[in-house]
């Protein structure tokens, strides 16, 4: 008798710890939904009718996502993350047009090497103030900008970037299209490759963020002279969030390298830092999926909008040349950056559209009522 | 009742927070001249003085916020002079502020849990496991329940009343598990009636945890009724310590504070 009420009482508490898991673990599902979705949304005729921009946007979306551990969870302005980007395309280019290494290889020497450069500069520079730090990051960034310019032992190749036998022998093009021989016919798409390491990476960042050590990054985001004052050695938490975070640019910079068919100097240029801040800033750096919307909403843009010559109206037929104004899509992309930093510079694009979710359910509330 | 629990305290004399000779210069001007503070365990001291007089460059120079130019910082007996700031909470000091310091976007309970967390786990640990918000949960709330902020643990720090962010802080640098607390103008900016219950909460606490207290407060009333002794600092330097009534009889005390004040008003 009193073994059955025992397990009555622990389905009846079982079934809301089953919804409460459910809703902890939202952000991960979420992500996997996202991923499913994006490439045929993309593909469709409507959207782009472009399937491959999907698999960019996954890969950039990684590159912010990472930038914004530090940059919206740590309180932290990096403007160097472009050498650990180019540091991870040049780690997988090098070594497997140079040196004939496996991928696998390369890459994970890539993102170390990321990891200890951020560490070795954090620990020189971390606790200059803020923008003494971004421009130290800047100068460090454009130093080794310098260095493979300088193609130092042909390495490098210097401006022409590396081209040549720059792709591992298992991932095969056909008209643009990659594909990854060793998987499955079904699943052998590179989209697929990336997603899951985006997944992958996503869910790590996750973690991280709401791991006691991600919620002890926020507290020196908040209010870094309370936090030490509090006993929290702010330095080293910063040194590891930037290590962290460059380690995920680079992560994300060994898959652009594939991407791309190999490396080309541009992404070791400070712009490429600079995108990241604006990606991170137009997303919403106070949301995990701020990075997301950001680096969807730019992407989105540059590709779409200048694609589009002309705008048919659906109703009346009329077709408006929009093609001359829309080539200018970084101006309108800096208009809405302009009204974001103005509106509240932390919420972004994200933001905005969660606040209007919240209007909205409030309104359909009230007319259900 | 509580002055008797004033004398008791005051009659073991083991020092437990000591500064040497303390002294800090910004440039030409002297902040802080070998001030020699000898604060016994179980006291609660408090420092009056002017403004400008020193009170928080010596709290700064305690918790570690500020080097000192010259001069040592003892507790228990072990220099702290060296440590860095982050390190002295973990020895046993923490402090409250004299303008509200919270983490503005986070709750109440996240802004304690947090200081719990970090009380536990040291000034570092890379633990990356879990849901942080879950950690250190239970004794985070007794501290928010003990300052009287438990019904709205849950509000967003910025939206607290003045009043309720000074409580918060009191929570946060006790959940530090200090053995000495140092707080900053606890009732400053509060009505009279808040100001009489936090004179009340800083005796509970002090003998809820077993406390030193060190306090920097401008309402004589609070330090009067209190305080086992007081430390009057003038322009940087010590210029008495004593029981509230050899204070209030100090002649030079009259002459360079509350004599002035007085007349002013």
């Amino acid at each position: 008798m009193s073994e059955q009420t025992d397990s009555t009482k622990a389905s009846a508490v079982s079934s809301p710890t089953g919804w409460e898991t459910l809703s902890e673990y939202k952000i991960p599902i979420a992500l996997v939904l996202f991923v499913i979705v994006l490439r045929p949304f993309m593909a469709h005729e409507w959207v782009s009718g472009y399937g491959q921009i999907a698999t960019t946007m996954l890969i950039f979306m990684l590159f912010v996502a990472g930038f914004n551990l530090l940059l919206g969870f740590t309180g932290v302005l990096s403007f160097g993350h472009a050498m650990f980007f180019g540091i991870g395309m040049y780690a997988v280019a090098i070594g497997i047009s140079k040196f004939q290494a496996g991928f696998v290889f390369s890459a994970i020497i890539g993102i170390i090497l990321a990891g200890l450069l951020a560490y070795g500069i954090g620990r020189l520079i971390i606790d200059k103030g803020e923008i003494y730090f971004a421009m130290l990051t800047i100068a460090f960034g454009q130093a080794l900008h310098f260095i493979v310019n300088y193609n130092p032992y042909g390495l490098t190749e210097g401006s022409d970037g590396i081209s040549q036998n720059a792709v591992p022998v298992w991932i095969e093009s056909y008209r643009g299209a990659k594909t990854v021989s060793f998987m499955p016919e079904m699943l052998n798409d590179w989209y697929f490759f990336v997603a899951a390491v985006f997944l992958a990476g996503m869910v790590i960042l996750w973690q991280i963020i709401r791991s006691p050590f991600g919620r002890t990054l926020i507290a020196i985001r908040e209010n870094e002279a309370l936090a030490r004052a509090m006993g929290v050695n702010t330095s080293r938490y910063k040194n590891v969030s930037f290590t962290m975070s460059a380690m995920f640019a680079a992560l994300a910079g060994v898959l652009l390298e594939i991407n791309d068919s190999g490396a080309v100097l541009e992404t070791f240029h400070w712009t490429t830092s600079g995108d990241a801040v604006l990606m991170s800033v137009l997303g919403g750096m106070n949301y995990f999926a701020g990075a997301i919307a950001g680096a969807f909403v730019w992407l989105f843009a540059e590709d779409y909008l200048t694609g589009i010559e002309v705008l048919q109206l659906p109703l009346s037929g009329t077709e408006v040349p929009v093609g001359d104004v829309l080539v200018f899509w970084k101006f309108f992309l800096g208009l809405l950056f302009v009204l974001i930093i103005i509106r509240s510079p932390r919420e972004g694009v994200w933001g905005f559209a969660r606040r209007f979710w919240a209007i909205l359910a409030a309104r359909i509330k009230e007319v259900r009522r | 009742m509580s002055s008797e629990h004033a004398a008791d305290a005051s009659t073991t004399s083991k020092p437990v927070l000591e500064t040497h000779d303390l002294t800090k210069r910004f440039g030409e001007l002297v902040a802080n001249d070998d001030v020699n503070l000898r604060v016994n365990d179980g006291e609660l001291r408090a420092i009056i003085g002017p403004n400008g007089a020193g009170k928080t460059t010596l709290f700064n120079m305690i918790t570690g916020a500020l080097d000192a130019t010259e001069g040592r910082v003892t507790l228990d007996g072990k220099d702290l002079t060296a440590l860095p700031e982050e390190a002295r909470p973990h020895e046993g000091i923490a402090r409250s502020f004299q303008s509200n310091q919270m983490f503005e976007d986070e709750t109440v309970l996240e802004n304690v849990r947090v200081v719990v967390q970090t009380a536990q786990a040291g000034s570092f640990s890379l633990d990356l496991w879990g849901n942080g918000r879950d950690l250190g949960v239970t004794t985070a709330d007794e501290f928010i329940e003990l300052v009287g902020l438990g019904p709205i643990r849950d509000t967003v720090a910025k939206n607290l009343s003045h009043g309720d962010q000074r409580r918060l802080g009191m929570a946060m640098a006790l959940a530090t598990d200090p053995e000495v607390l140092l707080l900053d103008e606890p009732t400053s900016g509060m009505s009279p009636a808040e100001t009489a219950e936090t004179a009340d909460l800083i005796e509970e606490i002090k003998q809820e945890y077993d406390l030193t207290v060190v306090l920097i407060e401008h309402d004589m009333d609070v330090v009067l009724s209190i305080s086992d002794r007081i430390t009057v600092l003038n322009r940087g330097s010590i210029l008495a310590t004593g029981s509230p009534e050899e204070i209030q009889n100090d002649q030079d005390v009259q002459d360079a504070y509350l004599g002035g004040v007085k007349e002013e008003i």
